[in-house]
């Protein structure tokens, strides 16, 4: 069988029969895998870690590290909570790391120009949504991100960040005020 | 700004994001792929023990462990000794005998005819143990919805299931046995003599 017959072979595979073939060795398997999720990682990773390059790396070495670890995945769980805890496990060790060594930001870019005054504003939003979730504590960024990129329940949430629910939804809420105060300071900023 | 105003935005501006790195997602998985494949073999359990071992900060989680490995020492040590002597090694051949003789082969080895009915799907495949779980595609020549294929296999046990269109189908009619695994069904063959041989 050729690679291309082998890869649409696995393409009409249900994840659990894919998951048991990657354990058994067929990495080919498991880059179906990777193409289902790499969309949802690489979104939950830019979201808590608001640095495209650590993003890049950490939802590759997500995918290595859950490979590397299939074994110990229990298949009547979830598969997504699985892989997105280790996500969010790999992003927390890279921001404790980014503490001692940090990096300078580079300035959100703002594209526009020729673009009509509806998007400019759209665009303008964005940019603010950007900033304001860079300067949000991680505590509210994540689960943020989790809830509104990612699509979860506070439940699964609360699983992945191994924290009570409750706390979920408090972070949330207080990390969408937060929000709405920085987007308010940045309209100030720029009307002055 | 409205309450769901930024929730959407929220999404949006990831989504945005994400749809930047386009360049990186689109070759991800082949990256991972050739990655995976060139790497050497994974480590034995003597190295996972190792590492464990060097991970562990507390005494007390350091003390469980070498009581739970001194167990399991003793319980190969048991096994060991009981077979070698006659007054075990009887009773065990005993309980094998009784247990072997109700697997019964019934298929001569070799050929094996796997047989899904599945009228209108688009795929059918079946996946085993004789092959590591990979998909080997079904035919339906005739299309009466009867899929079929013939796999030369050698005498052993085999456990297997079909995927129909993507969905997971582990009790085949024709199996001797099913076994549950990952919380859904496997059907069992057996080829050969008898069942055990494996």
């Amino acid at each position: 069988m050729s690679k291309e017959e082998e890869s649409s072979v696995y393409h009409v595979q249900d994840e659990v029969s894919l998951l048991r073939a990657s354990l058994g060795g067929e990495v080919e398997a498991w880059g179906e895998i990777v193409s289902r999720y790499k969309e949802a990682i690489l979104g939950l990773c830019v979201g808590f870690l608001r640095n495209h390059p650590d993003a890049e790396d950490i939802s590759h070495d997500t995918f290595i590290r859950a490979y590397e670890n299939l074994h110990r995945y229990h298949m009547e769980k979830r598969f997504s909570t699985w892989i997105f805890t280790i996500a969010s496990n790999l992003c927390r060790n890279r921001l404790r790391y980014r503490r001692r060594h940090p990096i300078v930001p580079l300035p959100v870019q703002m594209e526009g120009g020729c673009s009509p005054a509806i998007t400019i504003a759209q665009e303008d939003r964005q940019a603010q949504i950007r900033q304001g979730l860079s300067r949000l504590p991680y505590r509210y960024r994540a689960p943020i991100t989790l809830r509104y990129y990612n699509d979860l329940s506070y439940h699964q949430i609360a699983r992945i960040l191994s924290l009570p629910e409750g706390t979920i939804k408090t972070h949330i809420h207080r990390g969408k005020a937060r929000l709405r105060q920085e987007i308010g300071k940045m309209e100030v900023v720029n009307h002055a | 700004m409205h309450k769901d105003d930024l929730e959407k935005l929220l999404g949006d501006t990831l989504q945005q994001e994400v749809s930047e790195e386009r360049h990186y997602l689109d070759g991800l998985e082949k990256k991972i792929v050739a990655e995976l494949t060139g790497r050497l073999p994974r480590k034995g359990w003597l190295h996972a023990l190792t590492r464990l071992f060097a991970q562990m900060q507390s005494s007390h989680r350091r003390q469980l462990a070498v009581i739970g490995i001194t167990a399991v020492i003793f319980l190969f040590l048991g096994i060991f000794v009981s077979e070698r002597l006659p007054l075990f090694r009887g009773l065990f051949s005993a309980y094998d005998e009784q247990h072997t003789t109700t697997i019964t082969a019934n298929s001569d080895g070799g050929q094996l005819l796997f047989v899904m009915p599945a009228p209108g799907a688009q795929t059918v495949a079946v996946v085993g143990s004789f092959n590591n779980w990979k998909p080997i595609l079904l035919t339906d020549e005739d299309e009466d919805g009867i899929w079929l294929t013939n796999l030369s296999l050698t005498p052993g046990r085999y456990e297997y299931a079909f995927v129909v269109d993507g969905r997971w189908w582990g009790q085949d009619p024709l199996a001797d046995e099913y076994v549950r695994s990952f919380g859904g069904y496997n059907s069992v063959r057996y080829v050969g003599h008898t069942g055990d041989n494996i």
